[in-house]
């Protein structure tokens, strides 16, 4: 039953759908953050309080739920919707990290590290929102001229979301793909498919927003505070990746 | 089905007629300045932008906020602006309560967006309703009306892909777009691949079927040429066979080929000029039309839409139903993937149409029309409020009510949509007072004595600085004259095969000039550029690089370390190595029949010398010239075979007979050859008449006629920079893009024959016998003067030579001092020399991107005296042409400069113009990006459509216009019947001036009025320098 629980907060296909279902209906930016932060903690906390082993089944069950979100994420447009497809899709991996008896305090940071970007990218996204009345690709692009703070920080937070080099989400898939070669190639080559996939959906995202012709919407940019404050938390994600990647050396 | 022979030339017909509004695009070689819009010229200027903005989705005035900048610096008449406004309030219905033409000024100058844009839902009860803070009414959708939109948007002329894209969200048509580029530079290229496509004898379309059906990539792709195409393999029946499948009605088929076209309007203008060229070698090596194009382009977004479409309604006829039958949906579906969706509601739309259930959708349809009439509604109040406040109206546009409020926003409709016109229309206003007040209308005080020199440079807007400060440094005398010296010549440059036409590409030369050497070329310079062509053929080829790069790799990295860190130093040693051209003279003169057929006959010998060598390894010393000449006459059929040649090189018959045979065919010594080449040696040179009448000509057009000088300069004009495609958009574009020195020289040395200047003498110009032409180049990047063929001076002007030199040293340095600071970032003051060395810097430095600012800034033409302008500073924005009305009683000389520099110098202008608006669409873009396309255009990136304006670095700075956009202000100094019917008597002149393309100025020197053309009417005033106090604006005439 915790398992099943767990399933839910760690979503695994078709319960990944009540979590993206809560999700669009959280409107609120700084809720929607929270919620992403916090609902794989409690995932995690049920599969850790479950005594008996994880089925296997759940490893196919988690590596498909993975593949099919990113790869719905390349098509979709709205904003809050693709935040929920890679959140469902990064934490669907932690099953794999789950599976192969790591210590809790890890994978939490594991969880984290995927979160905090989308957290981040939650906050930008309702900014966009409330500006152009969504956060919606393909509208009002050419965001790099009009506001070119704002996109700045959402290309820093998006790569860090699509776990590019140095951030934390990164080390966490490498160290996964690592640990998963040997014992299992195939469940390593499905993990760098998806996370293929996942710079494909960041790629569209990006440009869907940001690159093209300004389309003369005004809107404010970011202030010089909001500025200092989202790179402060991007300097801090380089950072604790650079804390991830001691794993490895 | 294959097409009857009349159908196929309907067919050819209508994508000629489609292809009218595609400007000629020539191969950058020899940059042509061009009127992007040329093809709409029959139109008047307004409706032609309109027109060509929609075509070519580009924009045809600056922004709003450009213009607005322009105001705060005063280039624009305020008076004029305020009058064109108050014109245009006095046409419109007043509204009670608006003073309209202070609410106009307010949008002009001080709101940067447009207010009313885009055609919207909103309707004027929902303006009402949001002004007072009220709920929008909720009438039902207007389903009719939005049908007929939809229509408008996606059927008649409007390509199926595109509409399938805006419904849909594919993108069949950037896909067809690459894949017609690919098409394009694999047959096009001009010799930039290693491997050529194969087959391209054949033709574009029949090449491109022949690989599309084996093309293994479109096969994978699921393009299925062969599938699509129907039986007919001509270019028309498959145009004609895709036209119905796709179910396009035939009415629409040339305006669905002219939106096709405008698509990729680089690649189809290039064509376009490539299949109307006269002997253009690739075009008759390789033949390719628009109707080709059209065939591959129609095959491949058959293919395309089969492939990536829905099925449901890639025809024409499908949307028609979708439309009709299913508005709602179809409409969301417009919305959504047109870019045109409520943000707020376009998750929900996108959700609802994947969902697909049709009482949702119907709901979605009436909730989303209500909410967007509301949201359109309301942000046209917060402009309209922020307007009136502007205005000072914020009350009275409250109060007003309905049928008040619907005037008053068609009324702000109507200006936005007149608003470029109206601040160009003040920005030339402005121009033209700055012009006009400067002007001196005094005539020139006689002379004491003759000028030290007098120098004729070329019309070309740079020319005017260089003008200015070398007559400001001695006793010089400059006039200005199309840089091909009226003298259409074909070139053919010493060590090539090819000829260069040097002339207006309005012209065709009749006559060949040819460079002959004089002197011994240096002997490394062969080995030099054999090393040249082993590298390059090395670095071409497709394997050697591979082998070769640890070996001569380095080579090229010296070559990159000098060319970036020592530019200077370093091109001046490259330059050294291949100064080996050996001086030359031009043949000029033609040739007598008997000198002709003498030429011929010694290359006819000399060529069976070599024969005879070849076949018989015969040694010099047997080949005598009775054998040459009884073989030259058998193989011209003028004897009966070569019996005693045959005995000395012991042949039979047979043997006799099959090498006269061979030296017919293979060595071409035949009567037919023969013919072929006397005419090519009749268009060699000019008779003497020719060379008079070109010389007199020249002369009187600018009105030289008497009190020649000691010098007279004939000085062309050309540019030097490195790594730079646009390099001959620099050059003369009087010489057709090409550098003007040999047209120089061409002048000179025909004006400085005696016998010429005998025939002038009769013809009433009296060249002073001491007179000497000497041709000179001005290079344009760097402001250099430099003088040629002095070794023919006459040794009495040795002595002044000296001087000569110091006074265009002293004004070149004191040009560059003018020009230089418009090219650095910080346009500080620099000394002369200083600017000098940075003009050096930018010819050789391949890393700049701005050599020199060409001919942007251009904005007056002016024909008359050069003392009309002597006494003002153009900053380089004038074309002068001299002229003396007093010389051309008959109008022909004011004509010719009409109808040719004229000509020329409105399509510069425009050129400037459109890139200028908008850089992207009828400009190049950054250069930055650019690459070479097949050795005749430039893309921007790897693949895009051949970019065919002017690059942002031209006449953009920092993103921001650097040239001023206007329609070239042209002036002719002659009396006003004289010059009206001038340009009456010139039928494309007289439409420019009539459909506002250019804006034509008389002055009357006597008087002092100045003509102004201008709405279709004759407006007079007096100039400053007249001989009365100004005088503006007073009457009209008819």
């Amino acid at each position: 039953m915790l398992y099943w629980l767990a399933g839910l907060f760690l979503p695994l296909f078709p319960l990944s759908m009540g979590f993206n279902a809560l999700l669009v209906r959280v409107r609120n930016g700084p809720l929607r953050a929270v919620l992403l932060l916090v609902w794989p903690q409690l995932g995690l906390s049920l599969a850790f309080a479950a005594s008996n082993e994880v089925p296997d089944w759940v490893l196919i069950v988690a590596l498909f739920t993975a593949a099919l979100y990113a790869f719905r994420a390349i098509a979709l447009r709205e904003m809050g919707q693709w935040i929920g497809f890679l959140a469902t899709s990064a934490w669907a991996l932690l099953w794999p990290v789950l599976m192969s008896g790591a210590e809790a305090s890890p994978i939490r940071l594991y969880a984290l590290g995927f979160s905090v970007p989308l957290a981040l990218l939650a906050l930008l996204g309702a900014r966009l929102e409330s500006h152009f009345g969504a956060a919606y690709t393909g509208l009002y692009g050419g965001l790099a001229e009009t506001l070119p703070r704002f996109s700045g920080v959402l290309v820093f937070v998006v790569l860090a979301v699509i776990a590019v080099p140095v951030f934390p989400g990164f080390f966490a898939l490498f160290n996964t793909v690592v640990s998963t070669t040997a014992a299992a190639p195939s469940v390593a080559l499905s993990l760098v498919v998806i996370w293929l996939l996942w710079s494909w959906a960041g790629v569209r995202l990006l440009q869907g927003l940001i690159i093209g012709p300004a389309n003369g919407i005004e809107a404010p940019d970011l202030s010089a505070a909001a500025l200092w404050s989202y790179t402060s938390a991007i300097v801090v994600l380089l950072i604790s990746g650079l804390y991830f990647a001691g794993d490895l050396l | 089905m294959t097409l009857p022979v009349g159908q196929k030339l309907k067919i050819r017909a209508m994508v000629y007629v489609a292809a009218e509004p595609i400007p000629f695009f020539w191969p950058m070689r020899a940059f042509i300045h061009h009127n992007p819009l040329y093809g709409l010229e029959r139109l008047p200027f307004p409706e032609a932008v309109e027109k060509g903005a929609r075509l070519f989705h580009g924009r045809g005035f600056l922004r709003r906020a450009d213009y607005q900048r322009y105001l705060g610096q005063g280039q624009v008449d305020q008076a004029a602006l305020a009058a064109r406004v108050e014109a245009f309030a006095a046409e419109r219905e007043p509204v009670p309560g608006i003073d309209l033409p202070r609410w106009l000024m307010a949008l002009l100058t001080e709101t940067q967006n447009p207010l009313t844009g885009a055609e919207i839902m909103a309707e004027t009860a929902d303006v009402q309703a949001a002004l007072h803070g009220q709920a929008p009414p909720s009438p039902p959708p207007d389903e009719q009306a939005i049908a007929a939109r939809l229509r408008g948007a996606l059927l008649g002329p409007v390509p199926v892909y595109e509409a399938v894209d805006l419904l849909h969200g594919t993108d069949v048509g950037s896909e067809l777009d690459e894949l017609v580029i690919k098409s394009c530079l694999d047959f096009f290229d001009e010799g930039q691949s290693v491997w050529g496509m194969p087959g391209r004898e054949r033709g574009f379309f029949a090449a491109w079927l022949d690989l599309a059906r084996r093309n293994g990539r479109l096969y994978l792709s699921g393009l299925h040429i062969d599938r699509v195409l129907g039986s007919g393999d001509s270019p028309e029946d498959v145009i004609a066979d895709v036209m119905r499948t796709l179910g396009v009605a035939e009415e629409y088929w040339t305006a669905y080929f002219t939106r096709e076209l405008a698509r990729l309007h680089g690649w189809a203008g290039f064509i376009r000029w490539r299949s109307s060229a006269k002997h253009y070698y690739w075009n008759e090596r390789y033949p390719a039309d628009l109707v080709d194009l059209m065939a591959v382009r129609l095959t491949l977004a058959l293919a395309l839409l089969k492939e990536r479409g829905r099925s449901a309604v890639a025809t024409a006829g499908g949307l028609e139903q979708a439309i009709e039958q299913h508005t709602r949906e179809t409409y969301l579906h417009y919305e959504l993937h047109s870019g045109a969706v409520l943000p707020a509601l376009a998750a929900r739309v996108e959700q609802t149409l994947a969902a697909n259930r049709s009482k949702k959708i119907e709901s979605l349809f009436v909730d989303y029309v209500r909410r967007k009439r509301a949201h359109e509604a309301g942000q046209l109040v917060v402009k309209l409020r922020d307007l009136a406040q502007r205005a000072g109206d914020l009350e009275a546009l409250s109060a007003l009510a309905d049928d008040r409020l619907h005037s008053l926003l068609d009324t702000l409709r109507g200006f936005e949509r007149q608003e470029g016109m109206i601040w160009l229309g003040a920005m030339e206003t402005h121009a033209m007072n700055r012009l006009l007040e400067g002007i001196n209308l005094e005539p020139s005080p006689p002379r004491d004595k003759r000028p030290f020199a007098q120098a004729l440079f070329c019309i070309d807007n740079r020319a005017e600085r260089i003008r200015r400060h070398l007559e400001s440094v001695g006793d010089y005398q400059t006039f200005g004259i199309a840089g091909f010296f009226g003298v259409p010549v074909s070139f053919m440059e010493l060590g090539k095969g090819s000829e260069t036409h040097l002339c207006p590409v309005l012209l065709t030369p009749k006559n060949l000039v040819l460079e002959m050497a004089v002197s011994e070329r240096r002997g490394d310079i062969a080995s030099v550029t054999a090393l040249e062509k082993v590298l390059h053929e090395l670095k071409e080829s497709v394997l050697s690089p591979f082998v070769t790069v640890e070996a001569i790799g380095l080579l090229f990295g010296f070559d990159m370390v000098g060319k970036t860190l020592i530019p200077r130093q370093y091109n001046r040693w490259r330059r050294h190595l291949h100064e080996g051209k050996p001086g030359t003279h031009l043949l000029l003169d033609k040739l007598s029949r008997e000198q002709a057929d003498s030429i011929l006959r010694a290359v006819q010998r000399a060529v069976i010398r070599n024969a005879l060598k070849q076949e018989f390894g015969l040694e010099t010393e047997q080949i005598n010239d009775f054998m040459v000449r009884e073989l030259r006459e058998a193989a011209m059929g003028k004897g009966q075979g070569a019996p005693e040649s045959a005995k000395l090189l012991k042949l039979d018959d047979a043997a006799e007979e099959a090498f006269i045979a061979r030296l017919r065919e293979a060595y071409r010594i035949n009567p037919s050859i023969v013919q072929l080449q006397m005419e090519r040696l009749g268009r060699l040179g000019f008779s003497l008449d020719e060379q008079a009448g070109f010389v007199g000509q020249a002369l009187r057009s600018i009105g030289l006629t008497e009190n020649f000088s000691r010098f007279i300069l004939l000085v062309g004009h050309g540019s030097t920079s490195e790594n730079n495609p646009y390099e001959s958009a620099l050059d003369c574009g009087a010489c057709g893009g090409n550098p003007g020195l040999v047209s120089a020289r061409v002048l000179a040395q025909m004006a400085n024959k005696p016998e010429v200047r005998r025939k002038l003498r009769s013809q009433g110009v009296e060249v002073a016998d001491d007179a000497w032409f000497v041709p000179a180049l001005h290079d344009t990047t760097t402001d250099k003067l430099q003088l040629f063929d002095l070794d023919r001076l006459p040794s009495s002007h040795v002595v002044y030579v000296d001087r000569l030199h110091n006074g265009l040293a002293a004004a070149s340095r004191l040009c560059t001092g003018e020009r230089m600071p418009t090219l650095l970032e910080k346009s500080a003051r620099l000394e002369p020399a200083e600017a000098f060395k940075y003009a050096q810097r930018n010819a050789m430095d391949w890393s700049q991107v701005r050599p020199e600012w060409g001919l942007a800034g251009n904005a007056y033409f002016v024909i008359g005296r050069r003392a009309l302008t002597e006494s003002l500073s153009l900053e380089g924005q004038a074309f002068l042409h001299s002229y003396d009305y007093r010389l051309d009683p008959k109008r022909r000389l004011l004509g010719n400069i009409l109808g040719g520099p004229l000509v020329v110098g409105q399509w510069i202008n425009m050129e400037h113009y459109f890139s200028t608006v908008d850089n992207e669409r009828f400009g190049s873009g950054s250069k930055v990006y650019h690459n070479i396309a097949g050795r005749f255009g430039v893309m921007t990136g790897n693949l895009s459509d051949l970019r065919t304006g002017l690059p942002a670095q031209t006449v953009l700075e920092n993103g921001l216009p650097y040239h001023q956009p206007l329609r070239l202000i042209t002036v002719i100094e002659a009396p006003f019947e004289h010059a009206r019917r001038a340009v009456e008597e010139v039928t494309s002149v007289k439409f420019l001036v009539r459909n506002g393309w250019i804006r034509l100025l008389i002055i009357t020197p006597e008087q002092g009025t100045v003509y102004v053309y201008a709405d279709g009417q004759w407006e007079t005033r007096r100039t400053a320098s007249a001989p009365e106090q100004p005088l503006i604006e007073e009457s009209t005439v008819s």
